[in-house]
C-alpha cells in the first residue's frame, strides 16, 4: 500500500546541524498513543539523514518499513527535502516531488525567516501529503502512463468489437445474397404466371 | 619519409659555397666536419634524437593497430582485453616519449648555457631546437590521434551497450556498467585523467619550455583515479539513475502512444474493410426491392387481367351452361 509518512523541509547548511523549517505529515495509521513516539522518530530520521547526504545528490535510505528519499539541494539558500514513505511508494516521483517542493518553497518563503524556522508558514506541505498519497494522480508522467494505458484497453476492446461486427456483416451479406435470388425467382415466376395462362 | 642519403649532395653543396665564399681559414675545421659527417661519430644529442624519432613512429604504429581494433562495430567479438591493454602500452609509451624529450631540452638548454659563442654552436643550437620543436609536434600529433581513437572507441561501446540492450532489454544494467570502464569511459572529452582538456589544444608548442602533454599527471592521475573514479562513478550514478529513470518513463510513454497510434490504424483500416462489405449488402439489398417491386406488378397486371376478364369468362361460362342445357335435353 504505497503511502506517505512525511515531508519535511530542511535548512542544511554542510557538515552541521540541520533546522527542520516546515513539515508535515499523516499519522493517520497509527494508534493515538504511537503518533507523538512516531512522529518524534519520523523527524530524527529526517535530520538525520540530510546531515549525512552531500549537497546536490539525491539519497534513498531504509529503515525498517520506513523509506527517506532526501535530496539536499544545497545552492544559496542550502536547503534540503526529506519525504519518508513506506517501501513501495515509487522512487522517481518521489524525487520529482521532492524537487517541486523545494522550488515552491524557495519561491513562496523570504529567505530571511530561514532563521526564525516558527515563523515560516508553508502549508502547502500538508496538502502536498494528502494529494500524494496516491502517486499515480499526482505525479503528471505517471497519470499520463495511466491514462494510455486505459486508453490502450479501451482500443483493444473496440477492435474487438469492429472484428465481431465484421462477422455480422458478413452474415448479412450471405442473407442478402439468398434473398436476391429468391426474389429474382419470385419475380420470373409472377411474369411466367402472366404469359402462360391466356387459357381463360 | 624513405631515409635517404645525400650525403654526396651536402658535401657538393658546401664545396661550391668554400669556393665561392672567403674564409679561408675554417676550410680545414669545415673539412673536418664534411669528413666526420659521413662517420658515425654522432653527437649526444643526435643519438637521443634520431632514438625518440623511432620510439614516435612505432608508437604510430601501435596507434594504428588500436585504431583499427576501436573501428570495429561487432556486437560480439569485441576484444576489450587486446584494447586495453594496447591504450595501456601506448599511453606509457607517449609518457616515456614526453620524459626523453623533456631531457633532450634540458640537454639543449645545457649546451646553449655551456657552449660556444661561435657561429657554430649558434647554428647547432638553433638546429638542435628545431629538432626538438619537430619531436615535440610530432609526439603531439600522436596524443591527438591516440584521444580520437579514445573517443571513437566510447562511441562504439555506447552503441554496442545501446543494441545489446534493444536486444536482451535490461534497461538497468545500463547503471552498473561503467565503473568496469571506467579506463575508456570516462566523461566525455576527458579521456586521459583529470581535468587537463586543455592540454590537447597545444598542438604546437610555442616556447621549449611548455611541454605539451603533462602525461606524468595523467599517469598518477589514472592510477588512483580506477579507485576513485569508482566512487565518483556511484555518485554520478545516483544522479544518473533519478534522471535516467524519468528519461525511461518518458520514452516508455512514447512507445505507449506510438502503439497507439498502430492500433488506430489498424482500426481504419478494419473499418474501411467492412465498409467494402457494406455496400455490397447495400447493392445486393437494391437488387431485391427492384426483383420484388417487379414481381409486384406482374401480379397487379395478372390480377387487373384476371379481374378484367371476368366479362369473358361469364361468356364462356355462358356457352358452357348453354352446352350443358343442351347436352342434358338431348340426353
Amino acid at each position: 500500500m504505497v503511502k506517505i509518512y512525511s515531508i519535511s523541509v530542511l535548512l542544511a547548511p554542510p557538515s552541521q546541524t540541520s533546522t527542520v523549517l516546515a513539515s508535515a505529515s499523516d499519522l493517520s495509521q497509527f494508534s493515538f498513543y504511537q503518533k507523538g513516539s512516531v512522529g518524534e522518530f519520523l523527524a530524527f530520521f529526517a535530520r538525520t539523514v540530510v546531515e549525512r547526504t552531500p549537497q546536490g545528490q539525491r539519497q534513498s535510505v531504509q529503515e525498517n518499513n520506513y523509506t527517506a528519499h532526501v535530496y539536499n539541494r544545497g545552492g544559496a539558500e542550502q536547503l534540503a527535502a526529506v519525504i519518508i514513505t513506506d517501501q513501495e511508494y515509487p522512487v522517481r516521483p518521489a524525487f520529482s516531488l521532492l524537487t517541486k517542493i523545494l522550488d515552491e518553497f524557495i519561491a513562496k518563503v523570504p529567505q530571511s525567516s530561514f532563521n526564525n524556522p516558527s515563523s515560516i508558514s508553508f502549508p502547502d506541505v500538508q496538502v502536498y501529503v494528502s494529494k500524494y498519497q496516491d502517486p499515480t494522480q499526482a505525479d503528471t508522467i505517471m497519470r499520463v502512463q495511466q491514462e494510455l494505458d486505459e486508453t490502450k484497453i479501451i482500443l483493444h476492446k473496440t477492435i474487438e468489437s469492429v472484428l465481431e461486427r465484421g462477422e455480422k456483416l458478413e452474415n448479412l451479406v450471405e442473407r442478402s445474397n439468398a434473398l436476391s435470388a429468391h426474389s429474382k425467382v419470385f419475380y420470373k415466376t409472377a411474369k411466367k404466371q402472366n404469359d402462360c395462362c391466356v387459357v381463360m | 619519409m624513405p631515409v635517404q642519403d645525400r650525403t654526396h649532395e651536402f658535401i657538393a653543396c658546401v664545396d661550391s659555397i668554400i669556393s665561392r665564399s672567403s674564409i679561408p681559414s675554417r676550410r680545414d675545421a669545415k673539412q673536418k666536419l664534411l669528413q666526420n659527417g659521413k662517420s658515425t661519430t654522432k653527437s649526444e644529442f643526435s643519438r637521443m634524437a634520431s632514438g625518440i624519432g623511432k620510439e614516435i613512429s612505432s608508437t604510430n604504429l601501435k596507434l594504428g593497430k588500436l585504431s583499427q581494433l576501436a573501428k570495429r562495430k561487432t556486437l560480439f567479438d569485441d576484444r576489450p582485453v587486446e584494447i586495453s591493454e594496447l591504450t595501456f602500452i601506448i599511453k606509457q609509451d607517449l609518457a616515456s616519449l614526453n620524459k626523453q624529450i623533456a631531457t633532450l631540452q634540458t640537454y639543449v638548454k645545457q649546451k646553449k648555457s655551456q657552449g660556444a659563442k661561435s657561429e657554430d654552436g649558434k647554428q647547432v643550437d638553433e638546429h638542435n631546437k628545431n629538432v626538438v620543436t619537430l619531436l615535440q609536434s610530432k609526439l603531439a600529433d600522436t596524443s591527438v590521434a591516440f584521444q580520437e581513437v579514445l573517443e571513437v572507441r566510447t562511441q562504439n561501446m555506447k552503441e554496442s551497450k545501446d543494441r545489446t540492450e534493444q536486444f536482451m532489454y535490461t534497461a538497468t544494467s545500463a547503471a552498473s556498467q561503467p565503473p568496469s570502464n571506467s579506463v575508456l569511459f570516462n566523461p566525455r572529452g576527458d579521456p586521459m585523467g583529470d581535468g587537463s582538456l586543455s592540454r590537447f589544444d597545444s598542438k604546437r608548442p610555442q616556447n621549449g619550455d611548455m611541454l605539451a602533454l603533462n602525461l606524468e599527471a595523467a599517469e598518477e592521475g589514472s592510477g588512483s583515479q580506477n579507485g576513485g573514479a569508482f566512487m565518483q562513478m556511484q555518485m554520478v550514478e545516483q544522479q544518473d539513475s533519478y534522471i535516467q529513470s524519468r528519461s525511461t518513463a518518458i520514452e516508455s510513454i512514447e512507445s505507449t502512444i506510438a502503439e497507439l497510434g498502430q492500433i488506430f490504424m489498424q482500426l481504419a483500416n478494419m473499418v474501411a474493410e467492412q465498409g467494402e462489405t457494406v455496400q455490397r449488402i447495400d447493392a445486393d439489398s437494391h437488387d431485391i426491392a427492384a426483383n420484388v417491386s417487379g414481381a409486384q406488378r406482374e401480379l397487379l397486371k395478372y390480377y387487373a387481367s384476371i379481374s378484367s376478364n371476368r366479362w369473358l369468362m361469364l361468356k364462356i361460362f355462358g356457352v358452357l351452361i348453354v352446352c350443358f342445357l343442351v347436352f342434358i335435353l338431348v340426353s
